[in-house]
């Protein structure tokens, strides 16, 4: 049954689709809520968060890793650690941690539960042209997890719109994940943004399609 | 007696309410460079009872508060609305 249930999810998130480790905004203004679907070639990610302050948020995360066969609920935590407000930039630094369950019953782990944590780091600078971030994190779940991850990427806006415009980014993620069979994933991505929706398409190299539907309330 | 009631009209004018018209006020921001993140200043702002709406100008970086009339935003609430939307004040003006 878990495994059907796993499954159905997995089905569920990838015809939703989404991609990227978590380049939606962290924390949003004060009392707004935020909604992130994501998906991969690695993994799926379901995550809600509330921002009582304009510094801190605080959500759910459900992420299925499909190659590893592993499953985590967390309670997750994001700080805005600083931000840099420039006339014509923005820049942040933010620390991201959940607590949680872990879950698996590949191979000879048999339906094992495990607890779970994880914590990292997430930077970006932006002006209206130009995107560049970076953010690694290191999972920790008994025998069921234990990796670390990072990626970075650059962006480009071909054309500046005004307020209210269809935004387009042309985008390039670089994923390293070292105890992954493929460390190194590169995905060229197209962002688009309207109003209070993103959403987000690529390609990797290693055929994976990526699409990410963000929406800010 | 033509002063006098010259005299009483001119004071029942100066005590009828006055309905000021609705203005405006425009606020310098730094750090407002992305659309997607600026709808949080509408979010913050149409919670107040004064606001009737708001405008954002991602060139000048200038978003422009609509007040209803008649009411007041002071700057103390206008400061602690941008740092809640997660911007930066340069300079509040008012209409």
């Amino acid at each position: 049954m878990k495994q059907q249930t796993l499954f159905a999810f997995s089905i569920l998130f990838g015809v939703l689709v989404a991609a990227d480790p978590g380049w939606g905004r962290p924390v949003s203004y004060t009392g707004g809520w935020t909604s992130m679907l994501r998906n991969n070639g690695d993994r799926n990610f379901f995550h809600v968060h509330y921002s009582p302050t304009a510094r801190y948020s605080l959500g759910y995360k459900f992420e299925y890793w499909r190659q590893r066969e592993y499953a985590i609920n967390a309670l997750q935590m994001n700080n805005l650690l600083r931000r840099w407000n420039a006339p014509d930039s923005q820049a942040n630094l933010y620390l991201k941690s959940g607590i949680g369950s872990a879950y698996s019953n590949r191979g000879h782990f048999n339906d094992k539960f495990a607890p779970a944590i994880f914590t990292g780091l997430s930077a970006d600078w932006e002006d209206r042209r130009f995107f560049f971030s970076y953010k690694n994190r290191y999972t920790e779940a008994g025998a069921v997890a234990d990796f670390y991850a990072q990626s970075v990427r650059a962006g480009l806006a071909p054309y500046i719109g005004g307020y209210g415009d269809l935004h387009t980014w042309v985008m390039l993620e670089l994923d390293h994940e070292p105890e992954s069979e493929e460390q190194i994933s590169v995905t060229p991505l197209l962002r688009f943004f309207k109003g209070i929706n993103m959403a987000e398409i690529g390609f990797s190299n290693h055929g994976d399609v990526l699409f990410n539907w963000i929406t800010v309330y | 007696m033509k002063h006098f009631t010259l005299s009483i009209v001119f004071l029942m004018l100066l005590s009828m309410p006055v309905h000021a018209a609705a203005n405006k006020v425009y606020v310098d921001i730094n750090g407002l460079v992305c659309d997607f993140c600026a709808r949080a200043l509408e979010k913050v702002f149409s919670r107040q009872a004064a606001v009737s709406g708001i405008g954002v100008d991602l060139d000048t970086k200038v978003i422009t508060i609509g007040l209803k009339a008649g009411m007041t935003l002071e700057n103390s609430i206008i400061s602690e609305l941008v740092n809640d939307a997660g911007y930066s004040i340069v300079n509040i003006r008012h209409e």
